[in-house]
């Protein structure tokens, strides 16, 4: 019996594991089964795995609904504009943090860590006053434009360790040729902080992606809608029947960018969070 | 200015880059004259110069998106301000916070219901984090995979699509979680007995919390009374108020694996020494666990509630998709952040959202401190 002990722990771990993942990925699979299944079958009371024969109406419905391409449009839009101006500005005040020496840099550094205390909707209220100011309530500026000022002390935080890393003596021999600290900045230390980048971009592509209290609040018509918004709106309470297979195959179209996006990443994303989070 | 949305923001962007390239310039340059008055080399004043100019974003974007806010919230917070009237704020004193804390029995539900996702939920989540975590160690092949499909749903997490497809599978009648639950427990017997024991011991909890929001316990009477639920019983998770916050949970605990990840790295952080060292004592599994690993793991343990804890007084996506305007469900399962989003935003109410922003920032804190001040207690740093 001893003899067979090790052989039953792995089935039973590998088991366990297996049952685990199984349920962990569960509402993708019924995600995607759903939004392929005509609506008796998704309020059928008994059990539809898969459905008998696949159908594609709601996929046909979608691509012909032109709020939901606009709000795809509008999605992809923002998230690309928004990326694109706060990982620019979170390398530029990681590089200050880290190859820098400046007075008031700790003080500065632990302000910044402090901010991660504060909730992000203590500042919402005022902000959207700030901005109703500004005449910016139902354009895309609110949720564009505070990226641009190095929006998410955590990111910052993990890019600045990264660099941190990076040997002194790299840029001391750029001095010496004569290369002012943006030409280090863009030239020697971003190439080498490649896959950190890539993994903070994941994070904001992630987080731009799935935001909703935001968007909602500043965008206010449906052509402005980013996706997370506008399919909310096709779930509606006061409806007897829920169109599910339409929702579901939004909500299908919706995480694919997530799905390719964390496909390709993982690899830096799992390792990076383990690295930055803790042995700081 | 362009009257496209898409031109618009595209115009104001680069307005934004130009604004914060100044910014860099300026704030790079005062500081270097300030380093030159006070009689700085020329290498630290080019330093200084650069610092600024590039940690200028931030220490802008600080003062404009926080501070100032923050300032503006504060004043606001004590007086009756309104956005959509043209009336300025008057000055009301500790109206609002006396009105919040003693007289509004709506911010009392939702703070009594982020007690209940914190008490409950953040348990359930570091508890299967830990598990996961713990099986994922035994460095077996295929690891890799499975971490994977234990940290998709972080990335799937919040986002509105996903939800709503919660909301599909959690249907009370024809939802495929409650379809399983039925054909397993009529399938076997003993299992039936399980999920209505759960059940049971599930609404005794959330009614006693009800209780709490209201002041009143009668539900928790009926539920003692009614005794173990009949065998056909499934979960009414979004359905019924004493299930509603039970199904936020279940989403908490889906996204557990970003704790699983910081778990993980802690048990890769304990030397293999140990674990020898109390197998040849003749440790069991079990103890070898409770009392080498676990001690070890406290950090982690620290960090995770930290931040979990945070994180769960936040909530704020699920309950919106999940109980948006149904109105018998709403005082069972409404978060602070999702009462603050309703007085500020349907009704705008920008003094009393203030306050409540106020107090939340103020919990937050308190908690925080207070972890702080208790780790000593039992979070062991001392291999480190």
């Amino acid at each position: 019996m001893k003899r067979y002990w090790p052989i039953i722990k792995g089935i039973l771990l590998y088991f366990f594991l297996t049952a685990a993942s199984v349920l962990m990925s569960f509402p993708l699979f019924w995600m995607i089964s759903s939004s392929l299944k005509t609506l008796e079958e998704t309020n059928s009371p008994g059990i539809v795995w898969v459905p008998k024969h696949i159908a594609w109406d709601a996929y046909i419905g979608i691509f012909q609904n032109y709020d939901f391409l606009r709000s795809y449009f509008n999605s992809v839009f923002y998230v690309s504009l928004a990326l694109v101006g706060t990982l620019l500005s979170i390398a530029a005040v990681s590089y200050a943090f880290s190859r820098v020496e400046w007075p008031g840099r700790n003080f500065v550094f632990f302000l910044m860590l402090a901010t991660m205390m504060i909730p992000p909707q203590a500042l919402i209220v005022p902000q959207y006053v700030f901005f109703n100011k500004l005449d910016w309530i139902g354009t895309f500026n609110p949720i564009v434009i505070p990226g641009y000022f190095a929006g998410g002390a955590a990111m910052v935080f993990l890019l600045r360790q990264s660099m941190a890393q990076i040997p002194k003596e790299m840029d001391e021999s750029a001095f010496v040729d004569g290369a002012d600290h943006i030409q280090i900045w863009w030239q020697i230390i971003m190439p080498l902080v490649k896959a950190p980048l890539a993994t903070v971009a994941t994070f904001l592509f992630v987080g731009f992606w799935n935001s909703l209290l935001t968007p909602l609040m500043y965008l206010q018509t449906i052509d402005l809608y980013t996706l997370p918004v506008y399919v909310t709106t096709l779930y509606n309470i006061n409806n007897t029947v829920q169109p599910w297979p339409t929702i579901m195959t939004a909500a299908v179209l919706t995480t694919v960018p997530l799905l390719v996006v964390f496909f390709f990443a993982q690899r830096f994303i799992l390792e990076s969070v383990v690295i930055s989070g803790l042995k700081g | 200015m362009p009257q496209n949305p898409y031109l618009n923001v595209l115009f104001m962007a680069a307005a934004a880059v130009v604004f914060i390239i100044a910014c860099c310039y300026g704030l790079g340059s005062l500081a270097r004259w300030i380093g030159k008055l006070r009689g700085a080399s020329l290498k630290k004043q080019e330093n200084t110069f650069a610092g600024y100019f590039f940690a200028a974003p931030w220490i802008v974007g600080f003062l404009i998106f926080v501070i100032v806010p923050m300032a503006f919230s504060l004043y606001w917070s004590f007086t009756d301000y309104r956005v959509t009237s043209r009336e300025p704020a008057t000055w009301i004193g500790l109206d609002n916070y006396t009105q919040l804390l003693f007289n509004d029995d709506n911010f009392r539900a939702s703070l009594v219901n982020t007690l209940y996702l914190t008490v409950i939920g953040l348990p359930l989540q570091m508890a299967a984090a830990l598990v996961l975590a713990v099986l994922l160690n035994q460095k077996m092949r295929g690891e890799r995979f499975f971490r994977m499909a234990f940290y998709l749903p972080v990335v799937l997490g919040f986002n509105t699509a996903v939800l709503l497809c919660w909301r599909l599978m959690l249907n009370t009648g024809t939802g495929i979680i409650n379809q399983i639950i039925r054909s397993v427990t009529t399938a076997v017997p003993a299992l039936g007995y399980i999920n209505r024991g759960l059940i049971h011991v599930q609404e005794i909890v959330t009614a006693f919390f009800l209780g709490l929001n209201t002041g009143k316990f009668n539900l928790l009477n009926k539920v003692i009374e009614a005794g173990l639920p009949e065998a056909n019983r499934v979960p009414l998770w979004v359905q019924s108020p004493l299930w509603t916050k039970m199904s936020v949970i279940l989403l908490m605990v889906w996204g557990c694996g970003s704790m699983m990840l910081i778990f993980l790295a802690g048990l890769n952080n304990i030397p293999k020494e140990l674990h020898e060292a109390a197998e040849v004592d003749g440790a069991s599994g079990w103890q070898r666990f409770w009392k080498v690993s676990f001690p070890l793991l406290t950090p982690y343990v620290f960090y995770n509630l930290v931040v979990g804890m945070i994180a769960a007084l936040q909530i704020f996506e699920p309950v919106f998709v999940l109980y948006r305007d149904n109105q018998p469900l709403v005082s069972s399962t409404i978060s602070m952040v999702y009462y603050l989003w309703q007085k500020s935003f349907s009704h705008f109410e920008i003094g009393y959202g203030s306050a409540i922003s106020w107090v939340i920032l103020v919990i937050i804190l308190i908690i925080t401190v207070i972890q702080f001040k208790l780790q000593d207690r039992w979070v062991t740093y001392d291999i480190y």
